[in-house]
């Protein structure tokens, strides 16, 4: 799912980068007179066995997630991969165009289709999508006996380990026209059902797949902070006359409000990221119009039509609306009294 | 200094356009015909000749007396449609011993193949052989292929085919279709001209039901209709596109090149044609009507309609005619009564169709232009080998594998085994083959009824004007009709209107659909047509 893993992998990211500044800081809250006065090498010298320890990771992120940035110059380009058997050399001689693929994807009508309908998603997978695992968590965490618990979980995860081809494959073979569902209804007299094909409610269809898949994997991070409330805290307000519901909406919901916080900003952050194999799956069942977002929209036309340029440009442009939405984001947090993901 | 030669090597290879008459000639390899076996049914109307009898192990003759290859490795890249076998199986084994190359086959899916191909060829790293369906030269692909592969014309042009005598049986048409870019850089698959796709029924469930086959588009709907019974899983046919874009006459969709016609002093492009919309709209009628499998209808086509077909669930499905045999060999083992026919293409209002001549040659093998001159040499020896003709033990190898293992021999019949089903198929046949042929001896008839349909449809066949040519289109205008095949899936279900295409082809035109008009006329002009 696409809420769940990105953001992780970005912050695994992230880690490596911040964790010499971190232990520094750390160190330097213990004796925070002295920090002023530590030089940089004093620190360097200090701290090189974990910079040591850290190095391949920020060789990685370097690697993988830095230098591929430079590669957007090919969106202010006509690049020809084809020119030379080295993509960079290709890079150096192609031509240049200066906006032009930026004014091709503003002028074509199937960019803005992709562009509303990655919206469209966005909002329904945080209205419909989003609250489930917080749900969900409270009710496994409100089973006591550990085996009803561990079961209940374990079948909550156990689909996120399907791939997206057999989710839609399971999804076909029940609510497709040709489907369980499909079939019990012909037996009745009617005829024609198939959710799997209709244009107008695939939105829905997606949503629930993604509910269906990753609602219980969801719910992990939940948990994680729910057992860090004391249960003295539970007590106490029993003891003082606190029902059920009052217990869950002063101790529980409060426990997991920073949470919420931020997993909201990594969500709207990632906005504009709704899914890529699993709406791909589907393109050809509902048509582009209904399916295209984004990022499938980029991929169709660097890999399939090899437009590299054109799909640079799209996806730049994607990049770019993603970045403000976080700095967005974690403002409102900030104002909110939250941590975000990062603080200056 | 790498660099600038890099540059000016690449500059070259670029070539844009075509290459035909006395420049092709000077490139093409000498034709040597091959008489090992004289055809059962020969070839009439351009269709492919037919071996209707099984030939004795001990009458094969041989075509590659000594083994070309070095023992050098290869890797090879190649589409697959299905379940790709191991490696080192015992066909693989036998075929690399014989070959006397070791070749280490990376097979991708079929259906989505055009999807990997452009990001392959864009890496650094490309596999040694590449293998190129013609229907997958889309956007930029064909630019890749004259930048990335080898030129084999220092090894095949003129005489110097004689030293691959099953290369030099290919017939010239087909070598012609493998010059990319002024080079010659393909080897060829030959293939009959007249359309290899039909479409196919149930014989055995027709004459169950009483069902007569329909003869016109109206017929179709009605017959369909009245077919149809969701309650017990049947439905009248898959997605029937293709067979419309047939029978209203369409030229065909595969090769960019075979888009355009002259008609009147005029390039015509098939999106521009009247009988396209006629074709998109009787298709969208079958899909209005409820008749096509729903499962076609949420596009998962190809290898599962044939599947749809023998399961009983569709009664009609289209399909390259080697079908015919392939599913009959399949279900024959399960199923005895299982009987399929081909439904012969009619036209608009029942009577005689129009139908356009495809290329001949519609796969291509490439060999990566780092390839070293011994490599070369073993990638011809590979393509050699596997274009043997019927009658020799080549043929017998590399079509039916390892006696005893692959195939048992039974009345004196060929039969594949389960093993040999599953790993002797489209790997090293798509490397080499001769003139076009059909092949069956296990089942005479069908391969008499395969020969029979193409010779019936090539007597309504139709050369358009760039065939036999291999174009290059240059790259500005190689994107431009990328997105009509999905403009086309969706009007015919129901999702976009035929004046969503009439607007599509507007905006084709302005976004230089009429200059690229302009670029084919001038190609026709400079080089005139390949027929």
């Amino acid at each position: 799912m696409s809420h769940s893993t990105v953001p992780r992998s970005r912050a695994e990211a992230d880690t490596p980068t911040k964790t010499p500044t971190a232990s520094g800081g750390t160190t330097g809250r213990r004796d925070t007179g002295r920090q002023g006065r530590i030089g940089f090498w004093v620190r360097l010298r200090r701290d090189r066995t974990l910079l040591l320890m850290t190095l391949p990771a920020v060789l990685l992120v370097l690697v993988f997630n830095y230098v591929p940035i430079l590669g957007n110059v090919v969106a202010f380009q006509d690049y020809d991969p084809y020119l030379s058997d080295n993509g960079f050399v290709a890079m150096l001689q192609s031509p240049w165009v200066g906006i032009e693929q930026f004014q091709r994807v503003f002028e074509d009508s199937q960019f803005w289709h992709a562009v509303q309908n990655t919206f469209v998603l966005f909002f329904l997978q945080l209205l419909l999508f989003f609250p489930v695992p917080i749900v969900l968590a409270l009710l496994i965490n409100s089973v006591i006996r550990p085996r009803v618990r561990a079961v209940a979980q374990a079948i909550m995860y156990l689909p996120h380990f399907f791939s997206w081809v057999l989710v839609v494959t399971v999804f076909q073979q029940i609510f497709g026209g040709a489907g369980v569902i499909a079939q019990t209804l012909a037996d009745h007299g009617v005829n024609g059902f198939d959710v799997m094909t209709d244009p107008s409610t695939f939105k829905y269809l997606v949503t629930v797949q993604m509910i269906w898949k990753d609602a219980g994997w969801g719910i992990i991070v939940f948990l994680a902070a729910l057992s860090s409330v004391s249960n003295d805290l539970y007590e106490a307000a029993a003891m003082d006359g606190a029902g059920r519901w009052r217990r869950m909406w002063h101790i529980t919901l409060p426990a997991l409000r920073p949470v919420i916080a931020l997993l909201l900003v990594l969500r709207v952050g990632d906005a504009l990221t709704v899914g890529f194999e699993q709406l791909l799956l589907q393109r050809q069942a509902v048509g582009p119009d209904a399916s295209e977002v984004l990022d499938t929209y980029v991929w169709w036309n660097g890999i399939r039509n090899q437009d590299f340029s054109y799909a640079a440009a799209a996806g730049l442009i994607k990049g770019l609306v993603g970045l403000t939405l976080v700095l967005v984001a974690n403002k409102v947090a900030h104002l909110m009294g939250e941590q975000g993901v990062y603080k200056k | 200094m790498p660099l600038l030669a890099a540059c000016g090597g690449s500059q070259e290879a670029r070539k844009e356009g075509t290459t035909s008459g006395k420049d092709a000639a000077k490139i093409l390899p000498a034709f040597v015909a091959s008489n090992v076996v004289t055809p059962d049914i020969p070839s009439k109307n351009g269709s492919p000749v037919g071996f209707t009898k099984a030939i004795p192990a001990a009458e094969l003759k041989t075509s590659v007396p000594q083994k070309l290859g070095s023992g050098g490795k290869l890797t090879a890249m190649t589409p697959y449609w299905g379940t790709p076998p191991k490696g080192n199986n015992p066909y693989y084994t036998a075929m690399n011993k014989a070959i006397g190359v070791d070749i280490t086959w990376q097979n991708q899916d079929g259906v989505t193949y055009d999807q990997k191909l452009g990001a392959v060829l864009a890496s650094s790293d490309i596999p040694d052989i590449v293998v190129v369906p013609d229907w997958n030269l889309t956007g930029r692909i064909p630019t890749a292929i004259n930048a990335k592969f080898a030129d084999l014309g220092p090894y095949l042009s003129g005489d110097k085919v004689k030293e691959y005598p099953n290369l030099a049986a290919v017939p010239s048409d087909a070598w012609q279709r493998g010059i990319f870019g002024g080079q010659l850089r393909a080897i060829p698959m030959p293939a009959s001209y007249v359309t290899g796709m039909a479409a196919m029924y149930r014989k055995d469930l027709f004459q169950k039901e009483g069902y007569a086959v329909p003869k016109s588009p109206d017929e179709f709907l009605s017959w369909a209709k009245s077919a149809t019974k969701a309650r017990s899983k049947v439905w009248a046919c898959d997605d029937m596109k293709w067979t419309a874009l047939q029978v209203f006459g369409v030229q065909p969709g595969g090769d960019k090149a075979l888009w355009w016609n002259l008609e009147g002093g005029k390039l015509v492009n098939r999106i521009e044609t009247p009988q396209y919309l006629e074709a998109l709209e009787w298709t969208r009628k079958l899909y209005a009507a409820g008749v096509v499998h729903p499962d076609a209808v949420s596009g998962k086509s190809g290898g599962s309609a044939a599947n749809r077909f023998t399961a009983g669930q569709v009664l009609v499905y289209n399909n390259n005619i080697s079908d015919w045999w392939g599913k009959t060999a399949e279900q024959r083992t399960q199923n005895p009564d299982f009987e399929m026919g081909v439904i012969d293409v009619f036209g608009p209002d029942g009577g005689d169709p129009t139908l356009w001549a495809g290329q001949p040659g519609g796969m291509f093998s490439f060999i990566s232009k780092k390839a070293s001159k011994q490599q070369i040499k073993d990638f011809l020896a590979l393509c050699n080998y596997c274009a043997a003709p019927y009658g020799t033990k080549e043929f017998m190898l590399t079509a039916y594998g390892v006696e005893g293992t692959d195939y048992t021999v039974k009345d004196g019949l060929p039969v594949k085994t389960q093993q040999g089903v599953n790993e002797v198929s489209s790997t090293y046949d798509l490397t080499g083959n001769p003139a076009p042929y059909v092949a069956y001896p296990d089942f005479p008839d069908i391969t008499r009824g395969i020969v029979e349909y193409q010779q019936r449809m090539g007597a309504f066949t139709k050369k358009s004007s760039f065939y036999g040519l291999t174009v290059t289109e240059p790259t500005r205008w190689a994107n431009l009709v990328d997105d009509f095949e999905q403009l086309e899936d969706d009007v015919v279900r129901g999702r976009k209107k035929i004046s969503d295409v009439q607007q599509a082809v507007s905006d084709w035109k302005k976004r230089g659909g009429d200059d690229l008009r302009a670029w084919y006329m001038k190609l026709l002009d400079d080089n005139g047509s390949a027929s």
